[in-house]
Order: structure tokens, then sequence, then C-alpha cells
């Protein structure tokens, strides 16, 4: 699926003296089977952003377009199956008795047989690692399996594009991995992956492409290196690093990745 | 500690004591024989992985749980039973402020927790007031917390906390839903604090350690480690073991054969890489 945004404008409380103007002019294209970052600052309106993607928001001014065609003339439960959307500390919603029937919750209200609704359950459970919590109650588990227990939830609908709110935030560096990992598994078997993060390191070892947003507009969008050596301060700590070697030391090129950089700096002579 | 088992005392150099603590959610254990002591003045890094035990351990601290075994003391007091005496002493700084904030404004959020403590009028507004300077939020006082972003808010919950004036403080991830200005701006008012109160500083962030006096290493529900933070950086073993990951800065330095703890930032690697370059090419 090809998910576009065109100058889509978001204005909060319009008309009162609260309005916030939180998204201007935003235009981006994220293309089938992509990883796609969207980083900035806080309040730099990533969220209010990725929540246009499924029209949870509707764009003030401007458009969304889904293949081609205008998102507000598709049926809403359709839209929202197709591009599933995990908020931030998606564990909150978290309700059920059993993780199992959490992540049933919402394949069973496509209509689907049971039958399906099952193996669609242990599919995603099994890509999130925690088939085993099946039987257990969502409540007692760790916050890093409620993350996943969540994020599964949201996989078992089938989703065409993963959009990804935060979703590291607060989780062990094991448990990032295991998130990261999930990612680049999607990507591999056609689903597009949209990832807000504010971890800059791990966006450079999964992105694709990025996109910079700074209050409400998009400030860059491109490779990890065309953006991040734009602007080496607002950047990972590899781009930082290779950015401060490269005036005496121009052979180290533009890695972005942990070992591309390291494999670079490898490369120098005497390192 | 001629008496420990005592725990602290009222006024005393310990702050906070715990001696062979049980914890159990129904049937799963979360911490088992937990012991250790905090003194005044200390700033102790608590890491370990999800469900190692460490919000538990929190949660325990501040009396919101009870231990099945083993004594917690707080500045000489008992949380389990003595709750809202020992919140006057320890404030937790959580990790989503979201779930913190309750009033309509900003500064009725920080006077939150002075009102509770029936704080006369005018002291409550000197106190709200240095709590919101002292975070950087001078002209906020009448924002709606919810149109803060997530940086703002969490620095609204710790003027709130600090309102309160607990000579404990205990950050329970407090960085993990910050952007890197964010959280350097957040660290850096923590890092001033430090000379005035006692911290207890749970992360996943190593890099956030570093400067600590000690961290403790919480697996399983066990206290595992104890180390100061040069023996814990250089510790493979101990890291692995304890699904810890380096940041990226130093984990470049311990694959180029240099020294990891010494080296947290990307201009300090630079400099040591650029420094091996010419020396050898000499």
């Amino acid at each position: 699926m090809r998910l576009e945004l065109e100058d889509v404008g978001h204005v909060y409380a319009r008309g009162t003296p609260f309005e916030v103007e939180a998204l201007r002019g935003v235009s981006l294209t994220v293309e089938s089977g992509e990883v796609f970052a969207i980083v900035g600052g806080t309040g730099s309106g990533k969220s209010t952003l990725v929540q246009h993607m499924n029209l949870i928001l509707t764009p003030t001014s401007g458009e969304v377009l889904v293949d081609g065609v205008d998102a507000t003339t598709l049926k809403k439960s359709e839209l929202r199956r197709r591009v599933g959307l995990v908020f931030q500390f998606p564990e909150s919603a978290l309700f059920a008795t059993t993780v199992e029937e959490d992540v049933a919750f919402a394949p069973r209200r496509l209509g689907l047989e049971e039958d399906e609704v099952q193996e669609r359950v242990r599919e995603s459970l099994r890509t999130l690692g925690v088939e085993e919590l099946a039987g257990r109650s969502p409540f007692a588990l760790s916050g890093g399996e409620k993350r996943r227990v969540a994020i599964a939830g949201v996989l078992a609908m089938g989703p065409e594009v993963l959009v990804l709110d935060e979703p590291t935030a607060g989780l062990d560096p094991a448990t990032r991995e295991v998130l990261l990992v999930l990612i680049r598994g999607l990507r591999e078997a056609g689903v597009s992956v949209v990832l807000v993060s504010h971890d800059l390191d791990e966006v450079a070892e999964v992105a694709e492409r990025v996109c910079a947003l700074h209050e409400g507009r998009v400030r860059a969008v491109g490779t990890p290196a065309e953006v991040f050596y734009e602007d080496p301060k607002l950047a990972p700590a590899t781009v930082q690093l290779a950015s401060l070697l490269k005036e005496s030391r121009p052979e180290i090129g533009s890695p972005v990745r942990f070992e591309e950089t390291l494999a670079a700096l490898r490369s120098l002579p005497g390192v | 500690m001629e008496n420990p088992g005592e725990g602290t005392r009222p006024g005393g150099s310990l702050v906070v004591s715990c001696e062979k603590i049980d914890f159990a959610y129904a049937d799963t254990p979360a911490l088992s024989g937990v012991s250790f002591e905090v003194h005044a003045g200390e700033y102790v890094g608590i890491v370990g992985p999800n469900g190692g035990g460490k919000s538990t351990l929190v949660r325990l601290l501040n009396g919101l749980l009870r231990p099945d075994s083993g004594s917690v003391r707080v500045s000489g007091r008992n949380p389990a039973t003595e709750p809202f005496e020992v919140r006057k002493h320890l404030g937790v700084l959580f990790q989503n402020p979201e779930n913190g904030l309750v009033a309509p404004f900003v500064e009725d959020d920080v006077a939150f927790g002075l009102e509770n403590l029936g704080v006369p009028r005018e002291e409550m507004r000197e106190k709200v007031a240095n709590s919101i300077r002292a975070v950087g939020l001078e002209g906020y006082e009448h924002r709606e917390p919810h149109t803060l972003s997530g940086g703002e808010k969490q620095r609204v919950a710790l003027a709130g906390l600090l309102a309160v004036e607990p000579e404990i403080l205990v950050l329970d991830e407090p960085t993990s839903m910050l952007d890197a200005a964010g959280r350097r701006e957040v660290l850096e008012h923590l890092e001033a604090l430090r000379s005035e109160k006692t911290v207890l500083h749970v992360t996943h962030h190593l890099e956030e350690l570093v400067d600590a006096d000690r961290i403790l290493v919480l697996n399983g529900g066990e206290l595992v480690a104890d180390e100061t933070p040069e023996r814990l950086l250089s510790d493979a073993d101990l890291l692995r073991e304890n699904r810890l990951v380096l940041p990226v800065v130093p984990r470049l330095a311990l694959a180029l054969g240099l020294p990891p703890a010494t080296l947290r930032t990307p201009e300090e690697l630079a400099r040591a890489i650029l420094a091996r370059t010419t020396t050898r090419a000499r």
C-alpha cells in the first residue's frame, strides 16, 4: 500500500484561545514495504502526524491518500484494518482476562472464522515472542511483555501498514532489540512500517527513509545518511562521531548503522 | 550502621534500608531476598531487564506495596504502615507523566501535593513558584497540562514533587518518554538537585548513570550486583547476563579496544581515535 499525505495541516481547538497549529503543510509518501521513520523533538507534531495515517485525526487542511484514493471516502473500519496504529503506551488499553482474548478482540470483530482468529492470535504472539503468555492475565505481566501483547493485538488485524508510535519507550535494551527484529521481519513480509521514535540510534539501525519534523513542518526527508549528515547535531551517535572525524579523515565516508560505522573506523590507519 | 535491623532512624545518615525483602504478585515472585542500604546524599542507579523487579522495588519504597517478608525503612519509617509520612520524605517521579497530572492548570498541579499536606496558602504559593522555577517552567503557570509536550509534562510532575521538598527522590525511568533535548533538560535539572537530595534512579539508559556513586543490578527479582559505574561498564559478562547494552559510543570504544567507561561522548571518542591514528602514523 502507498500512503500519501498531501499538504496536511492540523489545528487543535481552532477558534478558541487554546488554538495550536500542530502540523503545517506536511507532504510525504510511505512506499509499500519500507521502514519509514519519523523523528523530531517532543511537541514537533510526530504523534499528531501519525494519527492522520488512519484518520483517527482528520486533517484540517490537505488530504490523505491510500493508493491514490482520498482516504475519507474509504470505510473507516476498512482503513483502520489496513493501517494499524499502535499508540504510545499501548499497554494501557489491555482489558481482557487473558492475553489470548485480548489479542483476539480485533480480529474477531472483523467477522473472521474462529479458526482463522485463533491462527492469527497464535501467529501474532509468536512473532512478538510471547506465545507462552497466551493464558496469562495481561495485568500480571511485566511492562515489556504488556507492550508486546498490545502490539500483537494490532498485528493480528493483518495490517498492510503498521504505525508504531514510540514502541520502544521504557523497554530494556534486549526487549527493544526484539522489536527491531520484528520491524525488519515485517518489512520482509511486505508490510510497511512507520516508526515514530526519539531514539535516533535505533532509527539509524532500521530505517530506510527518515522524515525529520520541526514545529509541525517537515524539516528534511530522505535516506538516514542524507537527513542525519545534514544536521549532525541532531543525529545518532554514529553520525556525530563520523562527522567529527570527517574533517581530518574524509575517507570515513557517511556511515549510519553501528556495524557500518565500526567497519569504517577499523579501516582508518592505526585504529 | 550499628543496628541495621532497626532500619534507619530519623535524622540518621542512612536514609533507605531494605533487609531481605521478598515480594510476590499472587504466585509470581517479583523480589526475593533483596538487601541494600542508601546513605544520605548518595546517587544510586538501579538497572536490569524488564520484569527484573525495579518497579516493584520503587512501589515498596513509597508504600504502594508492602513486602511479604523482610523490612523496608525510609527515613526511619515503614512505608507499609506510614505511607503518608514516608511520602513527605521520598518522592517518586514515574515514567509516564500523563498518569500523574490531575489538575486543570500547571500551578494547581504543582500545588496538589502541598494541598494534601495542608500547607498554608502563602507558604504554598512560594513553594509552588520556587518549584516551577527550578524546572524552568516560568510562564507556564496557567497552561493546561494536556496542551504540553511530554518533556514539559514530566517537568511539571517533577515540580510537583519538589514542592513537597522530599530529601529522597526516586526516579522511575523519568526520561524514557522524552526526546534527546527533553531528556538532557530533565537530566540537567536532576543533576542540579544532586547536591541537596539523595537520589535513586531507575533507568534502562546506562549512559545516564556514568556519574552515579553506585549502580544496583536487579535481575529475576534478585540483587545481582552493586558496583561502581566504571566496574559495571567494563564488565562485559555482567552486562550480558543482565541484558544490559552499552550505549553506542562506549560500545564502539570497546569494539576498538579503547576503555569504554571513560569515552562516553562522540567528542571524547573522536579525540581518542584521532590520537591513535596520528601516533601510529608517525
